[in-house]
Protein backbone atom coordinates (compact mmCIF):
# COMPACT_ATOMS: atom_id res chain seq x y z
CA UNK A 1 0.00 0.00 0.00
CA UNK A 2 2.36 2.65 1.12
CA UNK A 3 4.54 1.41 -2.15
CA UNK A 4 2.15 2.35 -4.08
CA UNK A 5 1.64 5.46 -2.83
CA UNK A 6 5.53 6.26 -3.25
CA UNK A 7 5.40 4.72 -6.81
CA UNK A 8 2.53 7.09 -7.80
CA UNK A 9 4.00 10.77 -6.44
CA UNK A 10 7.35 9.69 -7.63
CA UNK A 11 8.53 12.97 -10.41
CA UNK A 12 7.71 11.19 -14.14
CA UNK A 13 10.86 13.73 -15.44
CA UNK A 14 14.18 12.25 -15.66
CA UNK A 15 16.33 12.96 -12.60
CA UNK A 16 19.56 14.27 -13.29
CA UNK A 17 23.26 12.45 -13.38
CA UNK A 18 24.34 14.05 -9.97
CA UNK A 19 20.59 12.88 -8.40
CA UNK A 20 20.61 9.53 -10.44
CA UNK A 21 24.39 8.39 -9.05
CA UNK A 22 24.26 9.82 -5.66
CA UNK A 23 27.23 11.08 -6.35
CA UNK A 24 26.38 14.60 -4.81
CA UNK A 25 25.00 12.53 -1.38
CA UNK A 26 28.41 10.70 -1.41
CA UNK A 27 30.53 13.75 -2.05
CA UNK A 28 28.75 15.40 0.84
CA UNK A 29 28.40 12.64 3.21
CA UNK A 30 32.62 12.84 3.02
CA UNK A 31 32.85 16.87 3.11
CA UNK A 32 31.83 19.14 6.39
CA UNK A 33 28.95 20.13 5.00
CA UNK A 34 27.68 16.44 5.70
CA UNK A 35 27.69 16.66 9.21
CA UNK A 36 26.22 20.14 9.16
CA UNK A 37 23.84 20.59 6.46
CA UNK A 38 23.95 17.36 4.22
CA UNK A 39 22.79 13.53 4.64
CA UNK A 40 24.48 12.75 8.04
CA UNK A 41 22.56 15.58 9.46
CA UNK A 42 19.61 14.55 8.47
CA UNK A 43 20.02 10.89 10.16
CA UNK A 44 21.77 12.20 12.83
CA UNK A 45 20.53 15.59 13.90
CA UNK A 46 24.18 16.84 14.16
CA UNK A 47 23.35 20.52 13.75
CA UNK A 48 21.01 21.06 16.15
CA UNK A 49 22.68 19.09 18.78
CA UNK A 50 26.04 21.59 17.86
CA UNK A 51 23.86 25.04 18.11
CA UNK A 52 22.50 23.63 21.46
CA UNK A 53 25.72 22.95 22.85
CA UNK A 54 27.54 26.00 21.59
CA UNK A 55 24.63 28.41 22.37
CA UNK A 56 24.53 26.91 25.91
CA UNK A 57 25.20 30.34 27.78
CA UNK A 58 27.61 30.33 30.48
CA UNK A 59 26.61 32.12 33.76
CA UNK A 60 28.05 35.63 34.39
CA UNK A 61 29.37 34.94 38.12
CA UNK A 62 31.58 32.32 36.00
CA UNK A 63 35.02 34.08 36.62
CA UNK A 64 38.85 33.11 36.05
CA UNK A 65 38.93 30.52 39.37
CA UNK A 66 36.71 28.88 36.90
CA UNK A 67 39.83 27.99 34.75
CA UNK A 68 41.84 24.91 36.10
CA UNK A 69 39.45 22.44 35.57
CA UNK A 70 39.94 23.52 31.81
CA UNK A 71 43.29 23.71 32.35
CA UNK A 72 43.57 20.21 33.24
CA UNK A 73 41.97 18.80 30.79
CA UNK A 74 44.40 20.92 28.67
CA UNK A 75 47.52 19.57 29.77
CA UNK A 76 46.20 15.88 29.66
CA UNK A 77 45.51 16.30 26.13
CA UNK A 78 49.30 17.44 25.94
CA UNK A 79 50.27 14.22 28.13
CA UNK A 80 48.60 12.24 25.81
CA UNK A 81 50.02 13.70 22.36
CA UNK A 82 53.69 13.91 24.14
CA UNK A 83 53.42 10.06 25.33
CA UNK A 84 52.28 8.66 22.29
CA UNK A 85 55.09 11.01 20.59
CA UNK A 86 57.43 9.40 23.14
CA UNK A 87 56.24 5.79 22.81
CA UNK A 88 57.47 5.83 19.46
CA UNK A 89 61.32 6.22 20.67
CA UNK A 90 61.03 4.69 24.37
CA UNK A 91 62.16 1.03 25.18
CA UNK A 92 61.09 -0.11 28.31
CA UNK A 93 63.96 -2.82 29.16
CA UNK A 94 65.89 -2.12 32.34
CA UNK A 95 68.71 -2.40 29.36
CA UNK A 96 67.79 0.27 26.22
CA UNK A 97 64.88 2.71 28.70
CA UNK A 98 68.05 5.01 29.89
CA UNK A 99 69.44 4.72 26.65
CA UNK A 100 66.50 5.56 24.64
CA UNK A 101 65.55 8.57 26.82
CA UNK A 102 68.77 9.88 25.93
CA UNK A 103 68.44 8.95 22.62
CA UNK A 104 64.94 11.01 22.65
CA UNK A 105 66.45 14.24 24.29
CA UNK A 106 69.72 14.46 21.99
CA UNK A 107 69.10 12.48 18.87
CA UNK A 108 65.31 12.40 17.77
CA UNK A 109 64.03 15.76 16.20
CA UNK A 110 62.56 18.38 18.99
CA UNK A 111 62.57 14.96 21.19
CA UNK A 112 64.30 17.50 23.89
CA UNK A 113 60.67 19.49 23.35
CA UNK A 114 58.22 16.71 23.29
CA UNK A 115 60.29 15.35 26.62
CA UNK A 116 60.38 18.67 28.28
CA UNK A 117 56.33 19.09 26.85
CA UNK A 118 55.70 15.83 29.04
CA UNK A 119 58.01 16.40 31.89
CA UNK A 120 56.45 20.28 32.50
CA UNK A 121 52.95 19.68 31.33
CA UNK A 122 52.67 16.44 34.35
CA UNK A 123 54.06 19.02 36.97
CA UNK A 124 51.52 21.39 36.01
CA UNK A 125 48.52 19.14 35.39
CA UNK A 126 48.56 18.32 39.34
CA UNK A 127 48.99 22.17 40.03
CA UNK A 128 45.77 22.37 38.42
CA UNK A 129 44.17 19.75 39.80
CA UNK A 130 44.91 21.15 43.25
CA UNK A 131 43.75 24.33 42.40
CA UNK A 132 40.79 23.11 40.37
CA UNK A 133 39.97 21.41 43.77
CA UNK A 134 40.73 24.02 45.76
CA UNK A 135 38.28 26.16 44.04
CA UNK A 136 35.58 23.93 44.44
CA UNK A 137 35.96 23.56 48.53
CA UNK A 138 36.02 26.81 49.03
CA UNK A 139 33.42 27.30 46.64
CA UNK A 140 31.01 24.65 48.42
CA UNK A 141 30.54 23.50 44.50
CA UNK A 142 30.65 19.89 45.97
CA UNK A 143 27.41 19.74 47.69
CA UNK A 144 24.36 18.12 46.35
CA UNK A 145 23.85 17.33 43.51
CA UNK A 146 27.07 17.45 42.37
CA UNK A 147 28.58 15.50 45.48
CA UNK A 148 28.88 12.85 43.38
CA UNK A 149 30.90 14.69 40.68
CA UNK A 150 33.40 15.15 43.65
CA UNK A 151 33.70 12.36 44.29
CA UNK A 152 34.60 11.26 41.01
CA UNK A 153 37.03 14.20 40.82
CA UNK A 154 38.93 12.93 44.04
CA UNK A 155 39.48 9.59 41.98
CA UNK A 156 40.53 11.28 38.76
CA UNK A 157 42.98 13.38 41.39
CA UNK A 158 44.56 9.72 42.69
CA UNK A 159 44.64 8.27 38.87
CA UNK A 160 46.77 12.11 38.22
CA UNK A 161 49.46 10.94 41.22
CA UNK A 162 49.47 7.24 39.56
CA UNK A 163 50.37 8.26 36.47
CA UNK A 164 53.30 11.00 38.26
CA UNK A 165 54.49 7.59 40.49
CA UNK A 166 54.55 5.18 37.68
CA UNK A 167 56.30 7.41 35.32
CA UNK A 168 58.42 8.41 37.58
CA UNK A 169 60.04 4.91 36.88
CA UNK A 170 60.30 4.54 33.47
CA UNK A 171 63.20 6.72 32.40
CA UNK A 172 65.16 4.02 34.29
CA UNK A 173 67.78 6.69 36.13
CA UNK A 174 69.30 7.00 39.54
CA UNK A 175 66.57 9.01 41.36
CA UNK A 176 63.75 7.31 39.49
CA UNK A 177 64.66 3.81 40.28
CA UNK A 178 65.51 4.41 44.03
CA UNK A 179 62.69 6.90 44.69
CA UNK A 180 60.25 3.95 43.37
CA UNK A 181 62.49 1.38 45.63
CA UNK A 182 61.33 3.52 48.76
CA UNK A 183 57.78 4.13 47.32
CA UNK A 184 56.57 0.83 46.99
CA UNK A 185 57.95 -0.41 49.87
CA UNK A 186 55.26 1.79 51.86
CA UNK A 187 52.70 -0.59 50.90
CA UNK A 188 54.47 -3.41 52.85
CA UNK A 189 52.99 -1.94 55.81
CA UNK A 190 49.89 -2.55 55.86
CA UNK A 191 48.65 -4.96 58.11
CA UNK A 192 48.26 -8.91 56.52
CA UNK A 193 48.34 -8.37 52.88
CA UNK A 194 51.47 -6.01 52.86
CA UNK A 195 53.72 -7.89 51.66
CA UNK A 196 51.58 -9.66 49.17
CA UNK A 197 50.35 -5.87 47.94
CA UNK A 198 54.62 -4.51 47.49
CA UNK A 199 55.00 -7.91 45.51
CA UNK A 200 52.47 -7.22 43.82
CA UNK A 201 53.06 -3.76 42.36
CA UNK A 202 57.01 -4.52 42.03
CA UNK A 203 56.25 -8.07 40.57
CA UNK A 204 58.74 -9.13 42.39
CA UNK A 205 61.15 -8.89 45.46
CA UNK A 206 62.84 -5.75 44.47
CA UNK A 207 62.30 -3.09 41.49
CA UNK A 208 63.50 -4.92 38.50
CA UNK A 209 62.27 -5.33 35.15
CA UNK A 210 58.55 -6.77 36.13
CA UNK A 211 58.62 -3.52 37.78
CA UNK A 212 59.25 -1.41 34.77
CA UNK A 213 56.82 -3.83 32.67
CA UNK A 214 54.42 -3.34 35.26
CA UNK A 215 54.40 0.49 35.65
CA UNK A 216 55.34 0.69 32.28
CA UNK A 217 51.50 -1.06 31.10
CA UNK A 218 50.08 0.64 34.12
CA UNK A 219 50.90 4.23 32.69
CA UNK A 220 50.80 3.67 29.01
CA UNK A 221 47.63 1.77 28.82
CA UNK A 222 45.89 1.11 31.95
CA UNK A 223 45.48 4.03 33.68
CA UNK A 224 44.73 6.28 30.55
CA UNK A 225 41.91 3.84 30.16
CA UNK A 226 40.51 4.19 33.56
CA UNK A 227 40.87 8.06 33.63
CA UNK A 228 38.90 8.36 30.06
CA UNK A 229 36.22 6.71 31.82
CA UNK A 230 36.35 9.32 34.89
CA UNK A 231 36.45 12.17 32.91
CA UNK A 232 33.86 11.34 30.58
CA UNK A 233 31.99 10.96 33.83
CA UNK A 234 32.85 13.97 35.60
CA UNK A 235 32.28 15.43 32.22
CA UNK A 236 28.77 14.48 31.47
CA UNK A 237 28.05 14.94 34.86
CA UNK A 238 28.82 19.15 35.25
CA UNK A 239 26.88 19.26 31.73
CA UNK A 240 24.21 17.57 33.18
CA UNK A 241 23.80 19.57 36.41
CA UNK A 242 25.56 22.56 34.83
CA UNK A 243 27.67 25.23 36.89
CA UNK A 244 27.31 25.64 40.58
CA UNK A 245 25.24 28.91 40.93
CA UNK A 246 26.34 32.49 42.26
CA UNK A 247 27.88 32.69 46.24
CA UNK B 1 12.50 32.15 18.19
CA UNK B 2 15.89 34.03 18.11
CA UNK B 3 14.69 37.11 19.96
CA UNK B 4 13.54 35.00 23.24
CA UNK B 5 17.37 32.82 22.73
CA UNK B 6 19.01 36.03 22.48
CA UNK B 7 17.17 37.94 25.48
CA UNK B 8 17.78 34.43 27.63
CA UNK B 9 21.74 35.06 27.06
CA UNK B 10 21.57 38.17 28.21
CA UNK B 11 19.64 37.58 31.29
CA UNK B 12 21.74 33.93 31.79
CA UNK B 13 24.82 34.36 30.50
CA UNK B 14 27.54 35.26 27.84
CA UNK B 15 27.32 32.27 24.78
CA UNK B 16 29.65 29.80 25.26
CA UNK B 17 30.09 30.06 21.65
CA UNK B 18 31.95 32.43 20.52
CA UNK B 19 32.82 34.74 23.31
CA UNK B 20 33.66 32.41 25.97
CA UNK B 21 35.52 30.03 23.40
CA UNK B 22 37.40 33.10 22.88
CA UNK B 23 38.50 33.17 27.01
CA UNK B 24 39.30 29.30 26.98
CA UNK B 25 41.36 29.50 23.78
CA UNK B 26 43.24 32.28 24.77
CA UNK B 27 43.66 30.58 28.32
CA UNK B 28 44.77 27.49 25.71
CA UNK B 29 47.78 29.49 24.32
CA UNK B 30 48.62 31.30 27.88
CA UNK B 31 49.45 27.78 29.39
CA UNK B 32 50.93 26.42 25.87
CA UNK B 33 53.42 29.73 26.22
CA UNK B 34 54.19 28.69 29.92
CA UNK B 35 55.60 25.17 29.01
CA UNK B 36 57.57 25.62 26.00
CA UNK B 37 59.15 28.75 28.27
CA UNK B 38 59.62 26.13 31.20
CA UNK B 39 60.78 23.50 28.68
CA UNK B 40 63.42 25.56 27.08
CA UNK B 41 64.71 27.25 30.31
CA UNK B 42 64.44 24.35 32.24
CA UNK B 43 65.10 21.37 30.65
CA UNK B 44 63.82 17.95 31.67
CA UNK B 45 66.14 16.78 34.00
CA UNK B 46 68.63 14.16 32.81
CA UNK B 47 69.80 11.79 36.60
CA UNK B 48 72.90 9.37 35.99
CA UNK B 49 71.14 5.92 34.79
CA UNK B 50 69.94 3.12 37.95
CA UNK B 51 72.48 1.27 40.11
CA UNK B 52 70.83 -0.77 42.49
CA UNK B 53 73.96 -1.62 44.00
CA UNK B 54 74.78 2.32 44.67
CA UNK B 55 72.01 3.44 47.26
CA UNK B 56 72.13 7.17 46.79
CA UNK B 57 71.95 9.50 50.00
CA UNK B 58 69.46 11.01 50.00
CA UNK B 59 66.08 9.91 48.34
CA UNK B 60 63.29 11.75 48.02
CA UNK B 61 60.40 11.56 46.10
CA UNK B 62 58.76 14.07 43.67
CA UNK B 63 57.21 17.39 45.16
CA UNK B 64 53.86 16.24 44.90
CA UNK B 65 54.82 13.40 47.06
CA UNK B 66 57.11 14.96 49.35
CA UNK B 67 53.85 15.64 52.07
CA UNK B 68 53.29 11.69 52.09
CA UNK B 69 56.63 10.94 52.52
CA UNK B 70 57.39 13.43 55.54
CA UNK B 71 53.90 12.44 56.74
CA UNK B 72 55.88 9.03 56.99
CA UNK B 73 58.56 9.92 58.41
CA UNK B 74 56.74 11.84 61.13
CA UNK B 75 54.86 8.58 62.11
CA UNK B 76 58.14 7.06 63.25
CA UNK B 77 57.71 9.28 66.59
CA UNK B 78 54.67 6.20 67.36
CA UNK B 79 57.81 3.68 67.32
CA UNK B 80 57.11 3.57 71.52
CA UNK B 81 54.39 1.65 70.09
CA UNK B 82 56.24 -1.38 68.80
CA UNK B 83 57.90 -1.85 65.62
CA UNK B 84 55.03 -1.96 63.31
CA UNK B 85 53.62 1.17 64.23
CA UNK B 86 54.75 4.01 62.48
CA UNK B 87 54.97 2.77 59.00
CA UNK B 88 51.14 1.14 59.67
CA UNK B 89 50.15 3.98 61.77
CA UNK B 90 51.28 6.52 58.40
CA UNK B 91 49.45 4.59 56.01
CA UNK B 92 46.39 4.57 58.13
CA UNK B 93 46.80 8.08 58.74
CA UNK B 94 47.08 8.82 54.76
CA UNK B 95 43.92 6.11 53.90
CA UNK B 96 41.75 8.18 56.24
CA UNK B 97 42.77 11.48 54.76
CA UNK B 98 41.71 10.69 51.43
CA UNK B 99 38.74 8.63 52.42
CA UNK B 100 37.74 11.99 53.91
CA UNK B 101 38.44 13.71 50.75
CA UNK B 102 36.26 11.44 48.90
CA UNK B 103 33.08 11.32 51.76
CA UNK B 104 33.58 15.24 52.07
CA UNK B 105 29.84 16.13 50.53
CA UNK B 106 28.33 13.34 52.43
CA UNK B 107 30.25 14.52 55.97
CA UNK B 108 29.41 17.98 55.43
CA UNK B 109 25.93 18.59 55.63
CA UNK B 110 25.70 22.16 55.76
CA UNK B 111 23.46 23.78 52.80
CA UNK B 112 25.64 27.01 52.98
CA UNK B 113 27.73 27.71 50.05
CA UNK B 114 29.25 30.98 50.82
CA UNK B 115 32.26 30.30 52.88
CA UNK B 116 31.94 32.81 55.69
CA UNK B 117 28.64 31.36 56.17
CA UNK B 118 30.91 28.19 56.65
CA UNK B 119 33.49 28.69 59.50
CA UNK B 120 33.92 24.90 60.35
CA UNK B 121 34.73 23.02 57.26
CA UNK B 122 36.77 25.81 55.75
CA UNK B 123 38.96 26.33 58.66
CA UNK B 124 39.54 22.50 58.64
CA UNK B 125 40.07 22.83 55.24
CA UNK B 126 42.88 25.79 55.33
CA UNK B 127 44.54 23.94 58.57
CA UNK B 128 44.92 20.69 56.11
CA UNK B 129 46.08 23.07 53.61
CA UNK B 130 48.36 24.82 55.71
CA UNK B 131 49.61 21.09 56.99
CA UNK B 132 50.50 19.69 53.14
CA UNK B 133 52.45 22.95 52.49
CA UNK B 134 54.14 22.69 55.92
CA UNK B 135 55.08 19.05 55.62
CA UNK B 136 55.90 19.76 51.88
CA UNK B 137 58.17 22.42 52.79
CA UNK B 138 59.66 20.45 55.74
CA UNK B 139 60.35 17.55 53.29
CA UNK B 140 62.06 19.24 50.78
CA UNK B 141 64.38 21.00 53.30
CA UNK B 142 65.33 18.26 55.84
Amino acid sequence: MVEQEQKETKPQTQPSFEQRSGLRELFELFSLTGFVYGPLDERLDIRDALEKNLKKPVPHHVNWLFCFGGISLFLFVVQGVTGIMLLMYYRPTVAEAYKSVVFITNNVPFGWLVRGLHHWAANLMIIMVFLHMARVFFYGAYKPPRDFNWVTGVILLTLTLGFGFTGYLLPWSQISYWATTVGTEVPAAVPFIGGFLSTLIRGGQAVGQSTLTRFFAVHVVILPLVISFFLLGHFFMIRKQGISGPL
Amino acid sequence: MSAKLEKDWREEGEPFFPNHMLDQGMVVFVTLAILVTLVMFFPAPMEPPADPFETPEHIKPEWYFLSAYQALKVAEYFSFLGAWAPKALGILMQAVGILALILLPFLDKNPERHPRKRPVVIGIGILALILLAALTIWGKLS
